[in-house]
């Protein structure tokens, strides 16, 4: 028995959050490369270019500016950990960071971090959580983003 | 929407509603508030891009989480590189249609830096003991938020905030036994929260990204 009562109805939802689509990114890799560890199989894979656009925004990932570091866990399930840059066509600089999880029935769902230039034309992006979807290609050497900002 | 000075004095009566039983409140803010509860789940809403190739994204609520805190502790200050904030979680209820329970008493904190950054456990009413790290980001307007439409930015500082629109978001990362809560180690989460004061806690609202 806990010493705890779990609250029975009529409690609300105190807001809502909503998702606005903001870009698309398409990403080419290098093949993964596989190893064990401890922690289970270590999955890195270089990012070699790729192409982000949207409404507001048009930049490219900077050539190997990083990449995935992933794990694969021994549920199958892919812990995913992206860290790369990207130039937006009037230079500005911005790092993306990815968290999520890519699943063998085709979930591949990330929240991205973004990190921005405050005084720049994409202080938008900065303080936002991102919700993406992603899709593989067979040989997961192209992957498309799509961002959408939890409002 | 609301303003934060009434999104504030809406939280002081949702405080006092929390002291006076487990019932909350609908006065806390002025979003459109949708009905919870353990028995009923909620219908996904699905949100879609300017064209159909690109895929829909869904959201569903999945629980929601009150967490009280007790001490909170500042090391340097906010505006300084090195300030860091301790705010330790005294405990809290869980409830929605997929997951009811505790959080586990002083089980661990927000030690947060501009916005939040918690550690602390969960406890499933069967027991099992779930760790949640959440990831916040938060963003101030001027005024109330329109999607699409270029940001405002707050006033300068250290203008009061009062009349700043706050979006508090969290990004939550579980990790659940194997068994019944083992989806949680599989899914994304999406939060919001809101802080409420008289007592101090933050109510969560997380939903699973579909």
């Amino acid at each position: 028995m806990r010493d705890f009562a779990v609250p029975k109805t009529d409690t609300r939802i105190l807001g809502k959050v909503q998702l606005e689509y903001a870009f698309k990114l398409t990403a080419h890799y290098d093949p993964p490369q596989e190893s064990h560890t401890p922690r289970g199989t270590f999955r890195y894979q270089d990012i070699v270019s790729g192409e982000l656009s949207g409404e507001r925004v048009t930049a490219t990932v900077y050539p190997d500016s990083g990449g995935q570091y992933d794990t694969i866990r021994e549920d199958r399930v892919r812990d995913v950990d992206a860290h790369f840059m990207l130039k937006t066509d009037s230079g500005e600089w911005i790092y993306m960071e990815h968290v999520g999880y890519r699943r063998s029935d085709g979930y591949y769902r990330a929240i991205a971090y973004i990190e921005t230039d405050l005084k720049g034309k994409y202080e938008w992006m900065n303080n936002t959580s991102f919700v993406v979807t992603a899709k593989e290609s067979a040989d997961q050497r192209e992957v498309v983003f799509h961002y959408y900002i939890a409002n | 929407m609301t303003s934060r000075r009434t999104f504030l004095s809406g939280a002081t009566t949702v405080g006092a509603v929390a002291l006076s039983g487990l019932q909350l409140s609908e006065a806390a803010s002025g979003d459109a508030a949708a009905p919870g509860s353990n028995d009923e789940a909620l219908p996904a809403q699905w949100f879609e891009g300017p064209d159909p190739s690109i895929p829909k994204l869904g959201l569903r609520w999945a629980f929601s989480a009150r967490v009280f805190f007790a001490d909170r502790v500042m090391i340097n200050t906010m505006d300084s590189p090195a300030g860091r904030g301790y705010t330790s979680v005294g405990g809290g209820d869980i409830w929605g249609p997929r997951l009811q329970g505790r959080v586990l008493p002083h089980s661990g904190a927000d030690y947060y830096k501009t916005t939040f950054n918690t550690y602390y456990m969960l406890q499933a009413a069967d027991g099992a003991l779930i760790f949640i790290h959440n990831r916040g980001t938060m963003r101030r307007f001027a005024s109330h938020y329109e999607p699409g439409k270029p940001l405002l930015p707050p006033p300068a500082p250290p203008a009061s905030q009062d009349g700043v629109w706050t979006r508090f978001r969290a990004t939550s990362y579980f990790t659940a036994p194997i068994g019944p809560h083992d989806w949680m180690n599989r899914t994304v989460f999406v939060a919001n929260s809101q802080r409420q004061s008289n007592p101090d806690h933050t109510v969560f609202n997380y939903y699973e990204v579909l």
